[in-house]
């Protein structure tokens, strides 16, 4: 029976082997063409991101709908074998309850996804335009130019559809005020320089489904009058980089893009933008700043980039994640796609699910669902069924979430209301041994150094902050900082230039509103429960739990942990660097962070 | 490190592939490190005077973006990735471990040229944390124990 | 078009900068980064005012905020006195050598928050004008280097810039005083490169470098004056008198 056997090549699973994988698979399925025919032998694909990365390399079997996880390429000849025999290769199987489980519909990970903006990645080969072709592709397109440019951006505005990057702009009016302005050329730019640590999906749709942006990028310049764009996309991300350029290229050839689309009077050059690596021209007059080819400053947004954008003329900026939905909204009605998520907040969003949680990964869900469903039902839980503690949304610019405020929809309105965003959809699961004072320093060291810092607010204002909070961190706390910490905050929020400053005190000022006595104890008991700011924390060998196994010595960096084999060990204070390490690498939870009193 | 010598030649001819358009500044650059392993002085210097623009402002794009630096860079550069997901798994450990290995800083490079030490913005393998990438190869799930058998199959490769 | 400010009515044009406005009407905001000659920053934030637009307010840096529909401005309510404190204090512990700042500072009632690490000595405040104006006089010695916290302003390679006319404009603009350029008989030294110094042939004063004064003439394409401003200015009345005068 003919199969397609499609192998995981997004940079998680190639970083677990995935190449070796497709590879062997290759090899062993050689045979199949000369044995069965081209009608019925067994093909290799190589697909996008799957999104359950931790679990890669990841290879499914069509039309049979088998996912077998974390394959190796010593497997290779049991999976071939397994198609001779239509008998699952069992010890490859996604287990959950106990049970096996053969399709991803039964995978509590995948279940409840609805993939929209997702839609192709996983399932064809994003080096091969003919792969989404035959899933519908380019079809929006060719419906696109029988259309009035009016009927288009009424379309994606009657959807609901906002600004998938994370500030969640309406993108049909965005649309429609880009189109009302005289001055030309316009410029089409989406945004791919994916910032926001803990946040991957831009990332997984160029490497994954390059073709969905190009369509939407297309669809949009037919609406707006334009003929020119650009792809700024991070120069870290080299597979994405490099299928999108192949797209781009059979997408000219095939005559979708260039002069003349599908023989149209239309037409659209697009060209890749490596970014050069600064978070702050993900904010788009930087990022326009930084196509222009100088330093990647924002400016004030007072007239906007639709009016006044890149060199002064029109330009509608969308996030990749924004256009790649907007082929689905033009082929299947706006209608299909305001069905899901919520009043304000239409459609789907892609999830980045990250941290100390269980499945890790890529999640489509209707926007709308609960934080808990996501992380609880979705995300398995915390690791080790630790207690959780906070989940850190919207990146740099977001905040951090507690336990008690799970059952908050996310949308884009809600989790502001409370300090917080949605932003473009990361989501950091922290535990009980994370401290939030340090995350709160951590992501205000991040932006000290990534704010372009021409504005006095942000430069100087984080430079403070991030003294301040080193201090708490390391024993120097004092009565009052916390207060200046949320007075600057505020000062910030106010007074900053654009919006990476405007929103760069989200962090401390949540973590804060939210985990007030973990500062307090920083400050006044000179004390880390979570046992993470050295100065405050030392670990200790739990007795009673200790099996002697060896595994925190050898992964002690310092020599600080002693004792013999099945024998209870210690740590020795005076050496220790209280780098954590052993207790992360125990397995039966015996170490334990004691807060060091002075 | 014995830095190859620049040539002149080569950077021109670099320059000119591009059209004479101040927006292919970043990209030239970008170009430059690749082959040189940092933006050499020669380098912007006859790019400032392709596009008639003064030297300092090359300089402020060269001093802006973190891809550019403008000190050459050991032959095989170790990204750790301190992106949240991997911070909040121990990439801080994983930083001090491998500067105890290399004995050197983060941003600094080993004596003998070997190796560059760089902390890097999420690099979106968030599930495989924390991750280390040498060359372009990710290592995921890194322990402090692996580390000093990465760098001398590194090492060795370099023999070869 | 008529705007409000601190409930003032304000005649204005479509488009025109809120500061503008107000210098126009006599009401003060106060500014670093703004100038003249140059288009506003935007970045000093200290001109920072609250624009009120059918009932929602925000606050804007009024140097750069064109006003394109009715408003209501205050420039000085209690949230703004709070921020433009705050904005003051962290440029006070940036550049704590400052007179100008310090002086501010009193004025806006900013004190000096003893809990700031403090740049001991420095006196810039990184509003960047010295460099954009280096930039539009065509000379572009200088620049902003780096990002975020580290922000300076340099010449490239921190080396003497061959492209320095030492013309000492930016030492000029800069609202701080933290460019440094010494005058010692014939010789100017700025950004650690000596300049001759041209003297006036009526009153020998030194007044400009010689690569200045190339510069000029070449720009100009005729032989630059020779005369130091103040000469200059009294040759060409001496002009108009004799023309014009009884």
């Amino acid at each position: 029976m003919r199969r397609t056997v499609l192998v995981c090549c997004g940079t998680g699973c190639l970083a677990s082997g995935s190449i070796e994988v497709a590879e062997a698979l290759q090899k062993e399925l050689a045979p199949d063409v000369i044995i069965h025919g081209v009608e019925d032998a067994c093909f290799v694909k190589k697909t996008g991101c799957n999104g359950f990365c931790e679990n890669g390399p990841i290879v499914r079997i069509m039309p049979d709908d088998i996912s077998y996880y974390k394959v190796r390429a010593k497997d290779a000849s049991a999976i071939a074998k397994s198609l001779e025999t239509n008998e699952p290769v069992l010890r490859l199987l996604y287990r959950t309850g106990g049970k096996a489980v053969l399709s991803q519909r039964e995978n509590p990970f995948y279940s409840p996804q609805i993939k929209i903006a997702l839609r192709n990645i996983g399932e064809i080969d994003p080096a091969d335009i003919n792969d989404y072709i035959s899933r519908g592709g380019y079809t929006a397109l060719k419906q696109a130019l029988g259309m009035e440019p009016q009927d288009i951006i009424a379309q994606v505005e009657a959807s609901g559809l906002r600004g998938r990057g994370g500030a969640g702009f309406p993108t049909g009016t965005k649309w429609r005020y880009a189109a009302g302005y005289e001055p030309t050329p316009k410029y089409v730019i989406a945004n791919g320089d994916e910032g926001d640590p803990g946040a991957f999906m831009d990332r997984s749709i160029l490497e994954g489904d390059p073709h969905s942006v190009i369509e939407g990028m297309a669809i949009c310049a037919i609406a707006i009058g334009s003929s020119t764009g650009f792809l700024y996309i991070r120069d870290e991300y080299s597979l994405a980089l490099a299928n999108i350029e192949k797209a781009i290229q059979d997408a000219e050839d095939a005559g979708f893009l260039g002069e003349s689309i599908i023989g149209s009077s239309k037409s659209l050059k697009l060209s890749i933008v490596r970014g050069g690596g600064a978070f702050v021209c993900g904010e788009s007059t930087a990022l326009m700043a930084s196509i222009e080819g100088r330093v990647g400053e924002p400016r004030a947004k007072y007239i906007r980039s639709v009016q006044r954008g890149i060199w002064d003329l029109p330009t509608v900026l969308n996030n990749v994640e924004t256009f790649a939905n907007i082929p689905v909204i033009i082929r299947d009605g706006a209608e299909n796609f305001a069905k899901l998520g919520t009043e304000k907040s239409k459609g789907t969003k892609v999830f980045a699910l990250v941290g100390k949680v269980k499945r890790t990964g890529l999640v489509e869900i209707p926007m709308g669902v609960t934080l808990r469903h996501l992380i609880f039902d979705i995300g398995g839980g915390v690791i080790d069924d630790m207690p959780f503690k906070a989940v850190q949304t919207g990146g740099p610019s977001g905040g951090v979430i507690p336990e008690n405020m799970l059952d908050l929809p996310v949308d884009f309105d809600t989790l502001t209301e409370y300090g917080a965003m949605m932003g473009s959809g990361g989501m950091i699961v922290m535990d009980s041994t994370n401290c939030m004072v340090e995350v709160a320093r951590y992501y205000t060291a991040f932006l000290a150094d990534e704010s372009c810092g021409r504005c006095t607010p942000c430069r100087e204002g984080l430079r403070q902050m991030l003294m301040i909070l080193t201090d708490i961190c390391e024993g120097r706390g004092r009565e009052g900082d916390i207060e200046l910490l949320e007075e600057i905050g505020s000062t910030l929020v106010d007074a900053s230039l654009c919006a990476l400053g405007k929103s760069a005190p989200n962090p401390v000022l949540t973590t804060i509103r939210y985990f007030r006595s973990e500062y307090e104890a920083h400050i006044r008991d000179k004390v880390c429960e979570a046992g993470v700011c050295p100065e405050l924390a030392s670990f200790a060998v739990d007795p009673v739990k200790c099996t002697g196994c060896t595994l925190c010595e050898l992964t002690c960096p310092v020599g600080a942990v002693s004792g013999k084999q099945k024998e209870i060990y210690t740590i020795d204070s005076k050496v220790c660097i209280t780098c954590g390490a052993c207790r992360q690498a125990c397995r039966f939870d015996a170490v334990v962070a004691i807060p060091r009193r002075r | 490190m014995a830095l190859e010598a620049i040539s002149k030649q080569e950077i021109k001819s670099l320059i000119e592939s591009y059209e004479n358009d101040r927006r292919h500044a970043l990209r030239i650059m970008q170009d430059m490190q690749r082959i040189y392993n940092y933006v050499p002085r020669e380098g912007l210097e006859a790019l400032a005077e392709r596009f008639s623009c003064p030297v300092s402002s090359l300089y402020s794009l060269a001093t802006f973006y973190r891809a550019l630096s403008l000190k050459p860079k050991g032959k095989n550069v170790i990204k750790v990735c301190d992106g949240t997901a991997c911070h909040i798994r121990g990439s801080a450990n994983l930083i001090g471990s491998i500067g105890r290995e290399l004995d050197i800083a983060p941003g600094e490079t080993t004596e003998d040229g070997m190796f560059s030490l760089e902390l890097v913005n999420c690099l979106g393998s968030c599930a495989l944390a924390p991750v280390m990438v040498v060359n372009e190869k990710y290592y995921s799930k890194v322990s402090m124990g692996q580390l000093a058998g990465i760098f001398n199959k590194i090492r060795e490769g370099e023999d070869q | 078009m008529v705007i409000t400010i601190d409930g003032i009515e304000c005649e204005c044009e479509y488009g025109e900068f809120l500061r503008d406005i107000a210098t126009r009407c006599e009401i003060e905001i106060p500014a670093l980064c703004n100038h003249g000659g140059l288009p506003g920053q935007g970045c000093c934030r200290v001109c920072i005012v609250e624009v009120e637009i059918k009932g929602w307010k925000t606050v804007v840096a009024s140097c750069i905020y064109p006003v394109e529909q009715e408003c209501i401005v205050y420039t000085n309510s209690d949230k703004i006195k709070r921020q433009r404190a705050m904005v003051l204090s962290l440029m006070r512990a940036r550049a704590p050598a400052s007179k100008e700042i310090e002086l501010l500072c009193s004025k806006f009632g900013a004190s000096r928050n003893e809990r700031f690490i403090e740049q001991e000595g420095e006196k810039c405040i990184l509003c960047g004008l010295c460099a954009k104006t280096c930039e539009s006089i065509g000379s572009g010695a200088i620049s902003t280097i780096n990002r975020g916290i580290n922000k300076d302003v340099s010449t490239p390679y921190d080396e003497p810039s061959e492209a320095c006319l030492g013309c000492g404009a930016c030492s000029e603009i800069c609202p701080t005083s933290a460019i440094e350029m010494e005058e010692q008989g014939s010789l100017r030294k700025i950004w650690g490169k000596a300049f001759d110094l041209v003297s006036c042939e009526v009153c020998g004063k030194p007044y400009a470098t010689t690569q200045e004064l190339d510069r000029n003439a070449k720009v100009l394409g005729e032989p630059a004056s020779r005369l130091c401003d103040v000469c200059r200015r009294k040759a060409i009345a001496d002009v108009l008198a004799k023309t014009f005068g009884s």
